[in-house]
């Protein structure tokens, strides 16, 4: 991939043992999401989604939550890698919310019969899909950089006040979704251990995922951000 | 200068602004009665004066409304050459943001009046909890102007900017105008605890994006 990052930048020397790690994890979790989790004695083998339906829901929240942290450190010190990571986690996140809609569709469909219903939780996902991509088309809109990056990471920060309303909205609201089944105020995960081992396994395969797009996104945009710098 | 003085500047000058060129509180104005009239034939009377349907599309219209009148009011701004001016004043441009808040929520409160009595009278609907809904009707009007500055100063000189806005500032909105609605359902269907309920949740939403706007808005006006 073309970079302008001097060699030995430690992103670029992480980068293949992260993708290698991500694969490996990856296939470590499908396996085991497939064939090795039990079967839900309700929902049968349609539950298996869940090993990819709950680390894309963690990705987007983790993703958007960056985003935040990116633009109070960017309004804080104005350093440019701050932007680089807001724009990177941004455009991650929205692919990882996009892709957290579609699997949790597929699901709504055999348990609850609609494609899509209007449910708290579904809902104020796709609102908060609409918000990240919002924060894209301004940074799209803007052409001076510094003014860009100003302007996003405002944005960026109102925004992340979505995260929680998206998460908490099946407990505030009377709604169809299923409640929260490992971070639980009850106490511990409603989940049997291996089903519980198997998420823990996917939610760390997606998350070193994340690490690896990160990295490839981050320094493309430092590349960018370098030939502006030049021109 | 106090900043709350300078603040209040602001809001003298801008509802002078309005009342000498009122195009913005006219448009919002006119927008609200036509969705009010509409309201009825779209989705015929008795849905139209349901507890639940009649309070949203009044938000809803509100809420347009606000982003009407905001964006009308930086237009002037810019084409009067005025914004430079006052965001090189030493505290000027925490005094815009809470100066415009504050003066929106007064044309906001007209707009308010205005549909919702046209809403009560046309619509006909039962008035359980007058007081409630007006506590509601107040503290929303509060609530919704914060958000709309934000993102009406974040577009500020952007191309597509009338589109851009809409996007960026009805998400963002989507908490405060459930409140509002759900909020003033409440209080024309009789259920006091649920208005006060709803109206305690418009006013933390008001205070958040107020003090959120007056600390990091002044960063994005350039």
């Amino acid at each position: 991939m073309e970079t302008t990052l001097p060699r030995g930048t430690p992103m670029l020397r992480i980068r293949p043992w992260l993708g290698i790690a991500a694969a490996a994890s990856f296939v470590v979790a499908s396996v085991m999401a497939l064939f090795w989790a039990p079967t839900d004695a309700v929902q049968g083998d349609v539950y298996r989604i869940l090993y990819v339906h709950v680390p894309l829901a963690w990705l987007a929240y983790l993703a958007f939550v960056i985003v935040f942290l990116a633009s109070v450190g960017w309004l804080w010190t104005k350093r440019p890698v701050f932007d680089a990571i807001a724009v990177a986690s941004a455009e991650i996140g929205v692919l990882f919310t996009g892709l957290f809609l579609v699997a949790g569709s597929f699901w709504a469909k055999p348990t609850w019969g609609v494609w899509w219903t209007w449910e708290p939780r579904l809902v104020t996902t796709a609102i908060m899909f609409i918000m990240y991509v919002g924060y894209l088309l301004l940074r799209g809109l803007s052409t001076d950089f510094s003014r860009r990056a100003t302007r996003a990471a405002v944005f960026g920060i109102i925004a992340v006040i979505d995260v929680p309303i998206v998460h908490l909205s099946v407990l505030w609201a009377n709604s169809l979704h299923q409640l929260p089944t490992v971070l639980r105020a009850a106490g511990a995960p409603a989940l049997d251990a291996s089903m519980l081992l198997t998420l823990m396994v996917s939610l760390g395969a997606y998350t070193l995922i994340y690490a690896y797009l990160m990295t490839a996104r981050v320094s493309l945009e430092l590349g960018r951000q370098e030939r502006l710098w030049t021109t | 200068m106090m900043e709350l003085d300078r603040i209040g500047l602001v809001v003298g000058r801008e509802l002078r602004a309005e009342r000498r060129q009122p195009d913005g509180i006219v448009a919002a104005v006119t927008f609200i009665t036509v969705l009010v009239l509409l309201e009825s034939l779209i989705v015929g009377p008795a849905v139209a004066r349901d507890a639940d349907v009649a309070p949203a599309l009044f938000w809803l219209a509100l809420a347009f409304a606000t982003i009407l009148a905001t964006m009308r009011s930086f237009d002037r701004e810019l084409e009067d050459d005025a914004l430079e001016g006052l965001v090189a004043l030493p505290g000027g441009r925490d005094a815009l943001f809470g100066g415009k808040v504050v003066a929106l929520s007064i044309v906001l409160a007209l707009v308010a009046a205005v549909g919702g009595i046209l809403s009560l009278v046309l619509l006909d609907l039962p008035l359980a909890l007058p007081f409630h809904l007006v506590l509601v009707v107040v503290l929303g009007v509060i609530a919704l102007p914060p958000v709309v500055v934000v993102n009406v100063v974040l577009a500020l000189r952007l191309r597509a900017r009338a589109a851009l806005v809409p996007i960026l500032a009805l998400p963002v909105l989507v908490p405060q105008l459930v409140a509002a609605s759900r909020g003033a359902s409440a209080a024309i269907s009789g259920d006091a605890v649920g208005a006060l309920s709803w109206a305690g949740l418009l006013f933390a939403f008001a205070v958040v994006y107020s003090v959120l706007g007056l600390t990091i808005v002044p960063a994005a006006i350039d």
